[in-house]
């Protein structure tokens, strides 16, 4: 899984910037970053350093003003079906179930088949939400709502999962369920990731690679070498606090650095 | 019903106040009618079956005015929101068509389409159009831009966006313009008949002003506020369910 050279990138970004307008500030500034197939790589950084515009140029939901992004063999040229998002917020609709919310990515295209229903049934189920199926929104809680997004993102299979955040607002223990959630389900059919965190704990327990970001350029790059699956109890293990360190030092480093005169 | 015994008894003891202020004070009942002689007026009316034919038609002239004026601002409003071009070139006029007095026009209207009831109808639909489009564009602007983008990386069209995200999303906000919208169609039909009505509630108030009725002309308020809080509770029941559809709260 962690081998040192690196594969084939199935999502690779080559020198990809972004600017709001032409005579604005670069927000992205020429990245180049590669993930294989099936790794889950995290972008760490304070706000405002360009990691969540990095993860919209991934999405197709910006596009870059120099540089190009490629999914498997495809240039991306608008918002990518073969990727799920999962925003900061749940976004959840609020007048629809947790089970109409899941099979929204579907029926959007087409009526939702048995078939459809069964598949987003399974997957609030392995989110634990099994009994939940049919409540609202607003019946559900902060964590519960983060899991029907996770579910959302998942239903039609993507090769790609893209995720600004999306654990921010909950409280530290439903966090790390989660996060152990997200793990099996990507397990399960080998997604590849991109997660977008401020979260350095968070960070190194996902990824297989850490990118840490300071205005707008990626500027320390870590292997986390941590076996799979992941579980708590290597959370307070030395690799794991030692990484921890590394980055800490490493945003503050960058910090520092960014605190030049702005252009 | 318990928790409306206040207000019901508020209400007896104004009544009674009032009647007892008209019967000791000795005022002229061409000033102040007492509302006793009030009830009397109305339950002849009604009795009589003289005031359904007025009644029937201010209601109708309300419910087409406030029809036509509702479909028009929705869609004048989705037609805003979706396209800002169109906006920009159309929004000066929309707002100065809607700051003319619209009570105003109505001599007008009685010259391009008669006396009777059309000239009420346009006026009520010009004066409900407003909340309606107003609250529609403010309700479709004001969709979450997260949201948007979530629609937009499902691949969904203007369309299903349209339909599946921002009206729903804005449903609420629309509603509210509605019940602004019937009481002011309310306003409409009668004020509209004032310039040109021959039957309905309005007139019926100018035929009695004529004859120093005063009496009949409080009696046709309560009938105007009655059918105003009728129709007001309509759209909230209609309001209610749809929203209890669309969230369950």
């Amino acid at each position: 899984m962690s081998t040192e050279q690196p594969k084939s990138g199935f999502v690779t970004i080559e020198r990809a910037s972004y600017r709001y307008d032409a005579a604005g500030p670069t927000v992205v500034d020429a990245i180049d970053w590669t993930i294989p197939r099936g790794e889950i790589h995290c972008l760490l950084g304070r706000s405002g350093c360009g990691k969540t515009t990095l993860l919209k140029l991934a999405a197709g939901l910006l596009m870059p003003s120099e540089g190009a992004i490629r999914i498997g063999d495809e240039a991306l040229a608008g918002p990518s079906p073969r990727a799920g998002f999962v925003f900061q917020a749940p976004t959840l609709l609020d007048w629809l179930s947790a089970l109409d919310n899941v099979l929204l990515p579907v029926s959007l295209k087409r009526r939702p088949t048995i078939a459809d229903k069964d598949a987003a049934l399974d997957l609030l189920e392995r989110v634990g939400l099994a009994d939940f199926a049919m409540r609202r929104p607003a019946e559900l809680s902060g964590g519960q709502q983060s899991r029907v997004a996770v579910a959302r993102a998942l239903i039609g299979n993507p090769d790609l999962l893209l995720l600004d955040e999306p654990f921010a607002a909950l409280d530290a223990l439903t966090r790390e369920e989660l996060q152990d959630d997200l793990l099996r389900l990507c397990a399960l059919n080998g997604t590849t990731a991109l997660f977008v965190t401020h979260d350095i704990g968070e960070a190194v327990y996902l990824a297989d690679t850490v990118a840490v970001m300071a205005a707008g350029r990626v500027t320390h790059v870590r292997r986390i070498e941590l076996a799979r699956p992941r579980h708590r109890d290597m959370r307070y293990a030395p690799g794991f606090i030692a990484a921890c360190r590394a980055l800490r030092d490493a945003m503050d480093g960058a910090a520092t650095a960014s605190r030049r005169p702005a252009a | 019903m318990i928790a409306r015994l206040p207000s019901l008894l508020l209400l007896v003891a104004l009544l009674a106040g009032w009647e007892a202020w008209c019967r000791l004070g000795g005022l002229s009942p061409l000033v102040l009618p007492a509302p006793s002689s009030v009830l009397a007026t109305l339950w002849g009316e009604i009795a009589t079956g003289r005031l359904w034919p007025h009644l029937t038609m201010t209601a109708t002239e309300m419910a087409l005015g406030l029809g036509i004026g509702a479909v028009v601002g929705l869609g004048t409003g989705v037609l805003l929101a979706e396209f800002p071009a169109v906006s920009r070139l159309l929004r000066p006029y929309v707002l100065a068509s809607q700051l003319v007095p619209k009570l105003a026009l109505g001599p007008l209207f009685i010259i391009w389409f008669g006396f009777g009831m059309t000239p009420t109808v346009v006026i009520t639909a010009l004066i409900c159009f407003f909340p309606l489009m107003e609250n529609t564009l403010t309700g479709i602007s004001e969709v979450d831009a997260s949201r948007r983008e979530l629609f937009r990386m499902l691949g969904a069209g203007r369309l299903k966006t349209l339909l599946r995200l921002k009206l729903p999303s804005a449903l609420p906000v629309i509603m509210a313009g509605l019940r602004v919208a019937v009481v002011l169609a309310l306003v409409g039909a009668v004020v509209g008949e004032f310039i040109g009505g021959r039957i309905g509630l309005g007139a019926s108030i100018i035929a009695a002003q004529s004859v120093m009725d005063s009496s009949l002309i409080f009696a046709l308020f309560i009938v105007i506020t009655a059918l105003g809080m009728l129709l007001y509770e309509a759209v909230r029941l209609i309001e209610r369910r749809i929203l209890h559809r669309f969230s369950k709260g």
